[in-house]
């Protein structure tokens, strides 16, 4: 572990997930600022379409953005990373300036626009560094995209590999021993997130109504265009290259383009589905103990201290840090016992992986909402002799219902995509990311792009629906208030 | 919306209790798309209910092989396990794993590829070929050492021998030549030009889209890429007198030891090792390269021994040595 090729592995997989981290900051944060406090043509449809890049698989942008641009090398893979996971710090940020004090807001917008922009980063700096930070943490664990990117150049590797490569030797214990390293960066980044998370409730409203959005009417069409470009460079570009590529063929071939796009569709739909549904059933069931649990495991984080809380952290993020396979080896070890036959071959191992492995997804979405909750509410339903049970459920997440079903379906989107357990039990064997990658190995590249793109509308209904219904509420809201 | 919630989870419950215990339990590391059909056909023809289980690039041959060696330690559940390249069949074997049958669907396959015990078979195999250009002029590899050459070297590629059949190629160059001669090789052709890629069908990719002249690669990626309309040929290696002749890598098809359907696994060895199987593989997207002597090819499909020559593998050997020469090749090549 210490010599000098897995250090440079190390390093290599440090520079380039911070590189990647910051790269989705600088695409996510001014994306959520202009697209939540400033009015401009269509501003509500990219609030709406910003979560959505998260849910492209990265390995289908990085094939998307190679064919684009023929970028190659580690800073390919950090382009890509960077593109990918750009709605976690835009998420963050538009959270945050949801809650922004409407105070301080007119208080800073009397001095002047510039100091009104000034005061907007100021408050959504911090969410955008956790967002940053979680990009940090899945660029560093993710392999696939540095190694598509290594075959278009030259041949280079990050630590992840490493891990993979020993596993994949039959040496499992040295595998152990090498996701170590990556392990500890992880908890540090996610103890960091922690910490500014908890600087960041300082800045923000327990309530009230939220700032009006600035209006300048003479940067309307510059602001329009310049998010514009950031959309297309997020989800437009990949996603239309991906369209081209379901009917992409050689120059000697006699097929057209839409008649070999039509056939991978075509095949997409009749040889996956049973596989979507597989996998949205255990990705679902997962969700569903999200539900109940995401809430749960968030209150004890928000009414713990020291090392009890520290405790939990650490329980709740070590299934997230350790490698995919790692889990499903111990999976197998754990379930694939004589008596426990029938448990082995359901659906409930995967949904019990995908569950703890993205649980602490859900539980930062309900922890950052809850707590903004007044505490007073809820001292007052405690005097009113209410359970734990019915304060958690009814008085924190009656009014947080979205946050809730966002979390849930957070760890629904992420199931879906997760494949290196998936291929070793044996109720996800067959599912959509087992047949895609299994299609993307064996060069099925019309159908890859059109599976691809079935399964990136699948994931993207529901949350497009999310998006909708804040965007609805909200304004409902505010029709109410004025 | 929290009124749905009891409805969910009844329709959830349901999809989890669903499903019946299988007549059989394949795990199956080919092309989902190739094995899937003749799975279903075999399911249709025999009555019988068979759980299919695949393999993805990312862990080429070795999550399904990983999984059989985990699974064997408690509680066993695969009856056959085919496999599109040999190397890791032979871990298998080696394990103690797997079961021996000699199929009489087998009986025309020549003995290079068949356990003389029957714990494997060979069938549909691949072949290694240097895929080129055709609209441009320029020199394409005919030997091995060709590669080590700058004027070949600089406008090819071949993906790093770190898994599928590049690392049993490298494997079998390490027990012709010796295990320093294929580092030795290897580091040779890097410091000729010869670019380096993580898989066999990305080179392949990348030839097709001009960026190569030509790449090493397997005869199904080649035959894909032809397939899709671009000016690609193929060539095979070291052909002619005093020529090893070009590597041959079969599927290969096992019964594990430890599987609980017996029967209907001899019944699916005796379905898939037969001529109708191969030529139906041969006449596939991925043209596999048919064994049986009297398999019916398609154009374009070259008959092993009558239209290319093949190297002679001690495939033992290679099952033996393989592990090591991964553990190897990854110090070597992941930086």
């Amino acid at each position: 572990m210490l010599d000098a090729r897995t250090g440079l592995l190390l390093w290599r997989s440090l520079w380039m997930a911070s590189a990647a981290g910051l790269f989705a900051i600088a695409l996510g944060w001014p994306y959520a600022i202009f697209a939540c406090r400033f009015q401009f043509p269509g501003a509500s449809l990219f609030r709406m379409l910003m979560p959505l890049p998260l849910l492209l698989p990265p390995l289908m942008v990085a094939q998307a953005w190679f064919g684009l641009s023929h970028m190659t090398g580690p800073w390919a893979s950090v382009f890509t990373f960077g593109v990918c996971y750009a709605p976690l710090p835009a998420l963050m940020a538009a959270r945050s300036l949801r809650h922004q004090s409407a105070s301080s807001h007119h208080a800073a917008l009397l001095l002047g626009p510039r100091f009104a922009l000034f005061e907007m980063l100021r408050i959504s700096f911090l969410p955008a560094l956790v967002g940053g930070c979680f990009a940090f943490l899945f660029s560093s664990a993710d392999f696939a995209v540095p190694d598509y990117f290594a075959t278009v150049g030259d041949l280079f590797h990050v630590y992840a590999a490493e891990i993979f490569g020993h596993s994949r030797n039959d040496d499992f214990t040295a595998g152990a021993t090498a996701s170590l390293p990556l392990l500890l960066l992880g908890f540090l980044a996610l103890l960091g997130c922690a910490h500014l998370q908890h600087k960041q409730n300082n800045f923000e409203t327990q309530g009230g109504p939220a700032p009006a959005p600035l209006r300048l009417p003479t940067w309307r069409l510059s602001i329009g265009l310049g998010m514009s470009a950031l959309l297309l460079l997020l989800l437009l570009a990949p996603l239309g290259r991906i369209v081209f590529e379901t009917g992409m063929q050689g120059p000697l071939s006699d097929r057209s383009w839409l008649e070999v796009s039509g056939q991978a569709f075509h095949d997409a739909v009749s040889r996956g589905r049973a596989d979507v549904l597989r996998t949205l059933s255990y990705a679902g069931l997962a969700g569903l103990f999200c539900l109940l649990l995401a809430p749960l495991w968030a209150h004890m984080l928000l009414h713990s201290k020291g090392k009890i809380r520290m405790l939990l952290l650490v329980a709740l993020t070590l299934p997230l840090l350790v490698p995919s396979v790692a889990l499903g080896f111990g999976s197998i070890l754990m379930f694939n016992q004589p008596w426990l036959d029938s448990f082995y071959l359901s659906i409930w191992p995967p949904a019990l992986l995908v569950a703890g492995r993205f649980l602490p997804v859900a539980v930062w979405v309900l922890v950052a909402r809850m707590s903004r909750s007044p505490r007073n509410q809820e001292e007052v339903a405690a005097l009113a002799g209410c359970s734990s049970w019915l304060r958690i459920f009814r008085y924190h997440l009656g009014p947080m219902r979205s946050t809730w079903f966002l979390a849930a379906g957070l760890v629904v989107a992420f199931g879906v995509r997760e494949l290196d357990f998936a291929i070793l039990l044996p109720a996800a064997n067959q599912s959509a990311a087992v047949r895609y990658y299994n299609a993307l190995h064996f060069s099925r590249d019309n159908f890859v792009a059109a599976y691809g793109l079935v399964l990136a509308v699948l994931l993207f209904l529901p949350v497009m629906l999310h998006a909708w219904w804040l965007n609805f509420t909200q304004s409902t809201d505010d029709n109410s208030l004025s | 919306m929290a009124r749905l919630l009891p409805a969910l989870v009844g329709l959830l419950l349901c999809l989890s209790c669903s499903g019946s215990n299988p007549d059989l339990v394949v795990y199956c590391a080919l092309d989902q798309d190739l094995s899937e059909p003749l799975i279903l056909e075999f399911e249709q023809r025999t009555g019988l209910k068979v759980q299919a289980q695949y393999d993805v690039e990312r862990n080429k041959t070795v999550g399904l092989v990983q999984r059989i060696l985990h699974e064997a330690e408690s509680h066993p559940h695969a009856d056959v396990f085919w496999n599109n390249e040999i190397a890791h069949t032979l871990r298998l074997q080696h394990a103690g794993l797997t079961e021996p049958y000699q199929s009489p669907a087998a009986a025309t396959i020549p003995s290079a590829f068949r356990d003389p015990e029957g714990h494997w078979t060979g069938f549909a195999a691949r072949a290694r070929v240097v895929l080129y250009r055709t609209d441009q002029d320029l020199p394409v590899p005919t030997k091995l050492d060709d590669f080590l050459k700058p004027e070949f070297a600089q406008h090819g590629a071949m993906a790093a021998p770190l898994t599928g059949t590049t690392l049993t190629n490298a494997t079998v160059l390490a027990q012709v030549r010796g295990r320093q001669a294929m580092l030795d090789w290897f580091a040779a052709a890097r410091a000729a030009g010869l670019a380096f890629g993580s898989g066999n069908a990305d080179v392949m990719r990348r030839t097709a889209a001009g960026n190569f002249h030509w790449c090493f690669t397997d005869t199904d990626d080649a035959a894909k890429a032809i397939d899709q309309g671009h000016p690609l040929a193929i060539r095979y290696l070291e052909q002619g007198d005093g020529h090893t002749g070009a590597l041959l890598i079969p599927n290969t098809l096992c019964l594990l030891k430890s599987g609980k359907n017996q029967k209907a696994a001899r019944q699916f060895a005796d379905f898939i090792l037969s001529t109708e199987v191969e030529a139906r593989l041969a006449h596939s997207i991925s043209r596999q390269i048919p064994l049986h002597e009297n398999t019916q090819i398609p154009d374009g499909v070259g008959r092993p021994g009558v239209d290319f020559q093949v190297m002679d593998v001690d495939w033992a050997q290679v099952g033996a040595k393989i592990g090591d020469i991964a553990r190897l090749l990854q110090t070597e090549f992941v930086r």
